[in-house]
């Protein structure tokens, strides 16, 4: 009585995590790629740090407005998870690297709105909705000598990210692999 | 008096006083307690001065991974939005 009980309540749980998974986008296979590359950059912010960000966000705002419509945009974010890689070559990555990434992005829930294939670049968006609400966004943009993929997890309008720029986000130096500010 | 029977003279040995091992155990009981080496106060301020190093640094420690994380986060969205209105624009060119 007690296995079957102690089972059932396993099986619970597991259940219980499964969308939680489902959801979670894991950026894999990638690793390998920052060896390769010129500039990478390696990015993952939980919900604590998200919070964290959006406070100091705020905080630091210097005209008050673009520090909240920030702020605004991370409240809803629960993760996000960043993998850029630029090469000064061509042909330091294939297309099967990406494969696992797209694997996770066949399964049901996820949704590719924007798809632009030519000979040389791609560029996908795919979303996660819940009750009409994007709860979670993913883009793998691969070019020649670039290729980034974003892992957003939790509530984005994707219009207001578009428009990140006219609201006042500065353009931040990106650190190279040495720590040089590009 | 030479020297040898000058200190045979102060070496001797001599009984004590009637009542000296009462006096002694007398003073012993009676003898305050003793100090502190370190007054409390000293520890006082001292545990003050360790809490407020410590808080301080908490407070530095929280701001510095906050501003780091703003500074990752800026970053990720800047990228997000780059990639977004990249593939927006191509298909806008395609449709073209």
């Amino acid at each position: 009585m007690r296995r079957i009980l102690l089972t059932t309540l396993i099986s619970a749980c597991a259940a219980a995590q499964l969308p939680a998974q489902l959801l979670q986008l894991r950026i894999t296979g990638l690793d390998g790629l920052a060896l390769k590359a010129e500039k990478s950059v390696n990015i993952t912010l939980d919900s604590s740090l998200l919070q964290m960000a959006g406070g100091f966000l705020a905080g630091a705002g210097k005209d008050g407005k673009d520090g909240n419509d920030v702020k605004g945009l991370l409240a809803g974010l629960k993760a996000i998870t960043v993998r850029s890689y630029q090469f000064k070559e061509t042909g330091q990555y294939r297309m099967e690297d990406l494969e696992p990434i797209r694997a996770q992005l066949r399964t049901p829930g996820w949704n590719r709105i924007i798809s632009s294939q030519s000979k040389d670049e791609s560029s996908e968006i795919y979303t996660r909705t819940e009750q009409g609400k994007v709860v979670g966004f993913a883009i793998i943009a691969a070019e020649p000598k670039e290729l980034t993929v974003v892992a957003i997890e939790g509530t984005i309008d994707l219009n207001d990210l578009s428009k990140l720029k006219a609201l006042g986000v500065p353009s931040i130096p990106v650190p190279d692999k040495k720590g040089k500010q590009q | 008096m030479n020297l040898e029977d000058e200190l045979r003279s102060a070496l001797r040995r001599e009984n004590p006083s009637p009542g000296f091992a009462e006096r002694v155990v007398a003073r012993a009981h009676s003898s305050a307690k003793p100090t502190r080496a370190i007054p409390r106060m000293i520890w006082a301020m001292a545990v003050a001065a360790m809490l407020a190093i410590g808080f301080t640094s908490t407070y530095e420690y929280r701001q510095m991974k906050a501003e780091r994380a703003s500074h990752d986060a800026v970053i990720a969205l800047r990228i997000a939005s780059e990639k977004l209105n990249l593939a927006r624009e191509r298909i806008v060119r395609r449709e073209n």
